[in-house]
């Protein structure tokens, strides 16, 4: 059932890619992406390292940090539930089945394509400088959502609107879901919101790059703005998680605007090596003299 | 200078005086508790209970807080910490009333797991279950409403329901499912076809935790012992009374239990046993055509001077159990299991250091099925003597308890330690231990696992149920796969698509509905669909449970006035969708006494409202009268 399942979304997602890539990207900028993927990928490799790192850190935490997180986090379920009350069950005034399906859709498929296209996207741009910003502001959305994930302990709103978000829970409505979703087992990672954040920092992307992608910028922002209601329809996360999500989307932004090209690996590594050179200058001058 | 001063202080002292005896008051604050419970995704119901009961409550005054867990993390605040005030949930129960021996004693209220919780004292409750524990014959029923009628008044607890148990099975590949209750190993035995080869039996458990641990005297992860069960072999098994005595729908009385040997155990791993009370009520029932006459009133002589379990004095020996073992059995990993596996397994229950730590650590589970062992003394290698203090029925509880390879635990004894974590005293790495692979002699050996996905059990070939001479239930498919999926629906979709053969854990109550309503129509276009419903019935109950160690919660006044505030009949309607049985008494229906069978109210505690509706001044008059104030707000104020 899984392996069935992975392989509809594959399938959907590359489908949603391919025409997005040629309606969006064009097909000049993929085949120049085709010539140059080699000596982008090299300059790009350490924040594609660091993202391949950050996410195999965040799937082992997300096991082994549930027993740090129940010994040592703090319960916020109430808190929510006291500062926003029933806020999420405003949406479920536009529930229907139509509506399940668009958001069940939009949080599964939507969400799934709404990170994979800007990788692809900014790839294919000749400045690597966005597609290594993408990748870093990933990297950040994931390392601080772990560490929050484990220093708060909240259930979602369907743990506590059990009744009222019966007709709209995704689990219940497309039960093979939750295979893909890692959520149900792990329902304590709620705050902050990590579909919101990610959507909103591909939207931020969108927004930054319009110039050069004039319509994926509309397409982003509706989808994500979708997401961020799915997760709220769906009894997912609070209305706090989806704001939090917002937050460390900004923060994500900006720092990595801040960190990328800050630092340039190769030029570290060229001064490395200078130095190297120069101790084993003065190291072999003296013993030629000995000898 | 000195006068004026002196005089000041003799002018003040009096104010002084007075401040302080303000000062040193506590102040009479708003009552404000935390109810504690599981999670939607752990347990869907108890969430539901909690806020309906916690908003019935917040209308009476009371600042209430509701506290949600996971499984283990629950089990481990309530049932090891004691850290609540109040908690909602599920109790094991038991199909007879014996459990409550452990539940209420004031004797365990200090030792974890589900006996006394509630850290409930009571002297004269006490003795109420001391006389249940050995009393016989029609004594014992007596006893047991006594102690109901006293728990009615107590409330130490509130009893809420007995849900029904529903569970779907497809019937094209394996037949014969209502054989064995589905919630004990028996269910997954002796199915049809009887042999199959490289058959693998697919159930689907909504609960994740024995993919995780597989520890039978771990509280946190066990429920009612099913995969236990499968593992672990225990002397007998329990008969469930016949019909379903809390299957839905039928509200008819059934017969009362009649204390016939016959009818309450089968025998598994012990082929016969024999009971020699002392004294008077000479009774001599065997179980199978025993026919060994061994004379009434033996009290030991030869004790094995390492098994001394209840050095309580005062306790008069009742009799004694002798049990003949089945010979040749061995332990899935080639050791033979012998009557010293056995008097192991008894003596490590009731103390996993095995007398090497300063204090006994008792397990958490099976506490009440050992206490009334107080000797066991092997008769050779396949029989044993145990001398017990309580009832013919009561002691044989400890039939039920799984034998555990004396090899593998005796060296489980030692305090378990982590690196810089300080382990509290008497926490044995028995107690604490996943267990895996899980080492028994059960029908079933443990094949492999991934955490939070799936179990895979292997069956033993060794098994004696696999012998042609035995003419038990035998395990029938070659695989057992225990497959993880969190939720009902996402269970019950399994098995429609043909991915599962069963639900092994009953499907929460707003999915039953549906699946009954999907049966009647099966049934009426006589589709051939192979899915078939069953229904169970169970002694396991949702109540509500007090930490009488604190006040409130340890005045009986206060806890009946709580207990009034609760609309069982309205949450079994409200949260079961009418898929459960109001209870006052938390006992299968045939310990039921008259007085406290339910009316369409409660016989003790009835609701103080209507309809789920509370009658808020009806409430304060009972809070008050109870002793209590209200303030002008309305909130019910209490010293701590």
């Amino acid at each position: 059932m899984l392996t069935q399942l992975l392989l509809q979304v594959a399938v959907a997602v590359s489908i949603l890619l391919s025409v997005a890539l040629a309606g969006v990207v064009g097909r000049d900028r993929l085949s120049l992406l085709r010539e140059e993927w080699k000596s982008r990928l090299r300059t790009s490799a350490p924040a594609i390292a660091l993202l391949l790192a950050i996410l195999l850190l965040n799937r082992i935490m997300r096991q082994q940090g549930r027993s740090l997180s129940q010994e040592y986090g703090v319960h916020m379920t109430e808190v929510f539930y006291t500062i926003e009350g029933e806020f999420v069950l405003l949406f479920q005034a536009i529930a229907s089945p139509e509506a399940n399906a668009y958001f069940s859709i939009s949080y599964v498929y939507g969400y799934v394509f709404l990170l994979i296209f800007p990788v692809v996207a900014y790839a294919a741009l000749p400045k690597t400088i966005d597609f290594r910003r993408l990748l870093i502001a990933y990297s950040l959305n994931y390392a601080i959502g772990l560490v929050f994930y484990i220093l708060f302990i909240a259930y979602g709103p369907r743990n506590v609107f059990v009744e009222e978000l019966t007709q709209t829970m995704l689990y219940d409505n497309n039960p093979q879901v939750q295979y893909l979703t890692t959520e149900v087992n792990r329902n304590t990672n709620v705050f902050p919101s990590l579909h919101t954040s990610l959507s909103a920092t591909v939207a931020t992307f969108a927004y930054q790059t319009r110039s050069t992608y004039p319509r994926w910028f509309p397409i982003a922002v509706c989808l994500s703005i979708s997401i961020m209601v799915s997760t709220m329809y769906l009894g997912i996360h609070w209305g706090i998680d989806v704001l939090a999500g917002l937050a460390l989307a900004g923060f994500c932004v900006s720092l990595s605007t801040y960190l990328v090209d800050r630092w340039s690996l190769t030029a570290i590594l060229k001064q490395v090596r200078e130095r190297v050179h120069e101790y084993r200058d003065t190291v072999t001058t003296p013993s030629q003299k000995n000898s | 200078m000195l006068a004026a001063s002196v005089g000041l202080s003799v002018s003040t002292s009096g104010c002084l005086q007075h401040v302080r005896s303000i000062v040193n008051r506590n102040e009479v604050e708003q009552l404000s508790l935390t109810i504690t419970t599981l999670s939607a995704d752990g347990d869907r119901e108890s969430i539901q209970l909690a806020q309906d009961i916690s908003a019935t409550l917040e209308t009476a005054g009371i600042d209430i807080e509701i506290d949600m867990q996971s499984r283990e993390a629950f089990r481990r605040s309530v049932l090891i910490n004691h850290d609540f005030d109040i908690y909602v949930g599920r109790h094991p129960g038991d199909i007879r009333p014996d459990f409550l021996y452990e539940t209420l004693h004031s004797k365990f209220a200090d030792e974890s797991g589900w006996q006394n919780p509630f850290g409930f004292t009571n002297l004269t409750f006490d003795t109420y279950l001391d006389r249940q524990q050995r009393a016989g014959g029609e004594e014992r029923e007596q006893a047991v409403s006594q102690t109901l009628e006293a728990l009615a008044l107590e409330q130490p607890f509130v009893p809420i329901c007995v849900p029904h148990e529903f569970r779907l099975a497809r019937t094209d590949r394996f037949d014969g499912w209502e054989q064995g209750h589905l919630a004990t190993r028996m269910g997954y035995l002796g199915l049809d076809p009887p042999t199959t080869e490289e058959a693998v039996l697919r159930a689907v458990h909504t609960d994740s935790r024995p993919s995780q641990n597989l520890n039978p005297l771990a509280v946190e992860f066990r429920n009612r012992g099913l995969i236990t069960g499968l593992l672990y072999d225990s002397l007998a098994v329990p008969r469930w009374s016949e019909g379903g005595a809390d299957a839905g729908g039928s509200d008819e009385e059934t017969d009362g239990i009649e204390e016939d040997d016959d009818r309450t155990y089968t025998s598994w791993l012990g082929t016969d046993w024999t009971w020699n009370g002392n004294g008077n009520e000479n009774e001599n029932e065997n179980e199978t055509g025993d026919e060994r006459t061994e004379n009434g009133s033996s009290t030991d002589t030869d004790t094995d001077p390492d098994i001394e379990l209840n050095p309580d004095a005062d306790l008069e020996p009742t009799g004694t159990l002798t049990v003949t073992l089945r010979e040749d059995c061995q332990f899935h990993d080639g050791h033979e299991l012998t009557a010293d596996d056995v008097a192991f397994t008894i003596d490590f229950l009731s103390d996993t250091t095995r007398d090497d730590s300063e204090f006994p650590a008792p397990s958490p589970r099976y506490r009440g099925h050992v206490d009334p062992i107080a000797d066991v003394v092997k008769q050779g290698t396949y029989e044993l003597e145990f001398t017990c203090t309580a009832s013919e029925p009561v002691a044989k509880r400890i039939l039920e308890i799984p034998i555990l390879p004396a090899h593998i635990w005796d060296e489980r004894t030692e305090t378990a330690s982590i690196p810089a974590i300080t382990v509290a005293d008497g926490t044995t790495e028995a107690l604490i231990t996943d267990n895996l692979p899980p080492i028994g002699s059960g029908p079933f050996q443990f094949e492999n696992r991934t955490e939070r996905e799936f179990v895979t059990l292997e069956r033993f070939d060794e098994h004696f149920t696999r012998r042609e001479s035995v003419a038990l239930p035998e395990p029938s498919a070659e695989t057992l796969r225990i497959r993880i999926d969190p939720r009902s629906t996402s269970a019950i979709e399994l098995v429609e698509t043909d991915d599962a053969d069963v639900t092994s854990l009953a499907l929460e109550s707003y999915v039953v509905d549906d699946v009954l309503a999907a049966e009647s129509e099966r049934e009426q276009t006589s589709d051939a669909d192979p899915l078939e419903v069953i229904e169970s019935s169970t002694g396991s109950f949702y109540h509500l449970g007090f930490n009488a160690r604190t006040a409130p919660f340890s005045n009986p006044r206060f806890r009946r006035v709580i207990a009034r505030l609760i609309d069982k009949e309205q949450l079994v309607s409200d949260v079961f969708y009418g898929h459960a049985r109001p209870i006052a008494a938390p006992v299968t229906r045939e310990w039921t006494p008259d007085s406290l069978a339910w009316t369409g109210t409660d016989p003790e505690t009835p609701f103080l409202g209507t309809d789920g509706e509370l009658d808020v001044e009806a409430a304060r008059a009972a809070f008050e009268e109870a002793g209590f104030r209200y303030d002008d707000e309305g909130r019910l104020r209490v010293r701590y």
